[in-house]
């Protein structure tokens, strides 16, 4: 049932809130709320948490998860922390994110 | 003042003897260097009247130092026979007052060789470079600290260097005898047992009240500490016997040869049989590694059994890109194992058990239910009760006590006896599977992971572990740091293929390790011209700054390369955790974690202590550059450091 009603309540509020989200206030929230600490200041991602963009989840899903990351090493955070037009801010600025270079234009990465 | 008897004062005796000495000459034991060792002032007692003129009302203590006959020696000057017939290349200091006979010992009659004097701006630093040292060298350095003080100050770092099973001889100053003893400070730093502070994790300790019970003591410890499992033993010298004289007949014992304890040979038998005949064999290895004779048994002993490897990194156990070596798979091998040889783990229980640290932890098990579990591992043999590194208990269908080195060429005979061509025809194909997996992982990890944040400012801990390895790849190399805070980088694009590639991390996780065993392994290194690296935590870095002097005052060459995060990050994420659990907010998780305001300039302080400092450097590009003068620098001799401002992990 709680399932359902958070899902509810997101897709209600991500079609407006994705419209309104601004990559560069996403950016200021994503180091606000300290989600670089362990995913990186580009959400690339380290040992202490996954790579998150440029292709982040589907904006239900990540925020479904992040509200409910008890399963996980990662703290919830909560719609008091951070608001779910705030989560789609977020969101927006993983998905504005650079593709980063392949491995092959990389020599670093194909030397022994 | 009175008339100077035998042309020497009380108040010139300091500068006479240091410059002239006479008489009570007695050659370094073994040592051909009797001709150049001063001799010592033979020093005649202040008269009464010195006394009085000096003191006030005054009665002579019957001081040992004042009976000296025509073939009396200084007590400190045999202890330096001791350190030497123990082969002690090393002794890092603090200088105290409670060690002054020993130091001046070893400065005017060993003329500061064997043992160099090492001087430290801390003693934790000093032992922190005898942690180092010992995991390079794998012998001991000596530690001269002050009884009380000094010992307190190194309290942590003798800690890291138990749990992290290092050999060290501390030796401290003290003055036991109340009545003979100086007023003020030196008895505020008496103690009547004053290493009864570090009992709960020193191997052994001892407060010898004679120079005979000394050089028995000394002896002893020396073989303590390099009986595995290794860890760092402690002998209080009191002051009276450093300064005192002796014309004794004294005894240096002979060195004792140690050899580790190896497996019952019946109990090694069955542990082949299991791993023979198991169907997925895995090994998990922690601080195996006491020489260079662990990486090649293992290799050996892995390859017969087509076992994957997966490597705690307490030390360089395993070739980082040897097909077998599952360290990046581990939570899928250790999963499905049917059979589990743990050598010399740390943390058998964490290994195979979840831990999930959020509002009410949560445990698991990783393992199936039919799984075998067997253990090698020296701390069976020696353990002490208070400090619980020892880890939550973890029960084992079989636990040998032993050391897992000096076990390996029994297990592998029998591994070998018990082995069929069918068996080995099933090692060779989970050997192939093996190494299928590792190579789609590493491409994985270097193409769906490495590239990401490439180019990101800070810098990615990806990007600054390939633009070092592409600095250092082309020389004889070692990494002297951890790299689980660069996000195991190394381990993933490095080939650590020698067993001097890598010696683990602090053991007791207690901050201010990091820079001063680097200095210390440095040292180890310096003979081999090794280009050593460090890549050095900024917060870490900040307990103990001093060791980049250190490391210029006595021409260690290293690479220092900091990871300058601004914060202490672990920490910075267990506030923001549990602020989340109480739906608190993040806002102020910076405050007491993080090192902004001003920011640090480590290059800066580098240069401060006449060492060549690089950067802060911020953009990427700029790295490779910085690097390779940088080790230009490291393989002309000197240290020199480069301060790089990267992404948290």
């Amino acid at each position: 049932m709680m399932k359902m009603i958070l899902s509810l309540a997101a897709g209600t509020i991500l079609s407006s809130a994705a419209f309104a989200a601004d990559a560069k206030r996403g950016q200021e929230l994503f180091m606000k709320a300290g989600c670089y600490q362990c995913h990186g200041t580009v959400g690339q991602g380290a040992n202490t948490g996954p790579r998150l963009g440029p292709e982040p989840l589907a904006l239900e899903s990540f925020i479904s998860f992040v509200r409910n990351a008890a399963s996980t090493n990662m703290p919830p955070y909560s719609a008091k922390i951070l608001s779910d037009a705030e989560m789609a801010d977020i969101h927006t600025y993983l998905a504005s994110v650079p593709k980063p270079p392949a491995r092959k234009d990389i020599p670093l990465l194909n030397s022994k | 003042m009175g008339k100077p008897e035998n042309g020497v004062n009380r108040r010139n005796f300091l500068t006479v003897a240091a410059a002239s000495g006479a008489a009570a000459v007695t050659a370094p034991t073994g040592s051909n260097e009797a001709k150049a060792v001063p001799s010592v002032a033979r020093i005649a007692p202040p008269s009464a009247a010195e006394m009085e003129a000096e003191i006030g009302e005054a009665r002579l203590l019957p001081a040992a130092v004042t009976s000296v006959g025509p073939n009396a020696r200084p007590g400190s000057d045999f202890m330096v026979d001791v350190l030497r017939a123990l082969d002690i290349e090393y002794v890092a200091t603090n200088p105290a007052s409670s060690c002054r006979g020993l130091h001046e010992s070893i400065n005017n009659y060993a003329m500061n060789k064997k043992p160099e004097l090492l001087t430290a701006t801390h003693e934790e630093i000093a032992t922190a470079m005898a942690h180092g040292y010992a995991k390079v060298s794998n012998r001991p350095m000596g530690l001269l600290f002050h009884g009380t003080v000094g010992i307190q100050h190194a309290t942590m770092a003798f800690y890291n260097a138990w749990a992290d099973r290092a050999p060290m001889l501390i030796m401290s100053g003290n003055h036991l005898d109340a009545a003979h003893r100086p007023p003020g400070v030196p008895t505020t730093h008496a103690a009547q047992d004053p290493l009864a502070l570090i009992r709960d994790f020193t191997k052994w300790d001892d407060q010898p009240q004679s120079l005979q019970a000394c050089a028995e003591a000394l002896f002893r410890a020396h073989k303590i500490t390099m009986t595995p499992p290794y860890g760092p033993v402690a002998i209080s010298l009191d002051a009276h016997l450093q300064e005192g004289f002796t014309e004794n007949d004294l005894k240096i014992p002979k060195m004792t040869r140690v050899s580790a304890p190896s497996a019952d040979m019946d109990a090694l038998k069955e542990v082949a049989r299991m791993l023979v005949d198991a169907q997925n064999p895995v090994i998990v290895v922690d601080r195996g590694a006491r020489s260079h004779r662990f990486q090649p048994l293992l290799v050996e002993l892995a390859q017969l059994l087509g076992a994957p490897v997966v490597d705690q990194l307490g030390r360089q156990n395993f070739p980082s890109r040897h097909p077998l070596n599952a360290t990046d798979r581990a939570r899928g091998v250790i999963g499905s194992a049917d059979v589990i040889l743990g050598l010399e783990l740390a943390d058998f229980w964490g290994i195979v058990n979840s831990y999930s640290d959020v509002a009410q932890p949560k445990q698991g098990r990783r393992l199936k239910d039919s799984v075998k579990l067997v253990s090698i591992n020296s701390r069976d043999v020696f353990m002490k009760a208070n400090y619980q590194d020892f880890q939550r208990f973890q029960d084992v269908d079989l636990a040998l006590a032993a050391d897992a080195e000096a076990s390996l060429p029994g297990l592998i005979e029998m591994v070998k006896t018990a082995s069929t061509p069918e068996h080995k025809a099933a090692a060779e194909k989970r050997t192939a599977a093996a190494g299928a997996a590792a190579a789609k992982n590493l491409e994985k990890l270097l193409s769906e992971d490495a590239v990401y944040g490439w180019d990101a400012s800070p810098i990615s801990t990806a990007r600054l572990s390939a633009e070092l390895w592409a600095a250092i790849k082309e020389h004889d190399w070692a990494l002297v740091s951890r790299d689980a805070r660069l996000s195991n980088w190394p381990h993933r694009m490095w080939n650590f293929d020698k067993h001097y590639h890598f010696i683990g991390d602090s053991g007791g996780a207690g901050q201010g390790y990091g820079l001063g065993a680097a200095v210390g392994a440095a040292l180890a290194h310096r003979e081999h011209k090794r280009l050593v690296v460090n890549v050095q935590g900024d917060g870490d870095m900040m307990y103990g700054p001093g060791g980049i002097w250190t490391a210029a005052h006595h021409n260690i060459p290293l690479l220092t390369v900091m990871h300058n995060n601004r914060a202490y990050h672990q920490e910075i994420m267990h506030v923001q955790r549990v602020g989340n659990w109480r739906d608190r907010g993040l806002g102020r998780a910076n405050i007491g974690t993080t090192l902004e305001k001003p920011h640090i300039n480590f290059a800066m302080m580098a240069k401060s202590m006449g060492v060549e400092g690089i950067g802060p450097i911020g953009d990427p590009k700029e790295l490779a550059p910085a690097l390779k003068r940088a080790v230009q620098i490291a393989k002309a001799g000197e240290p020199v450091l480069v301060d790089v401002l990267t992404q948290p992990r």
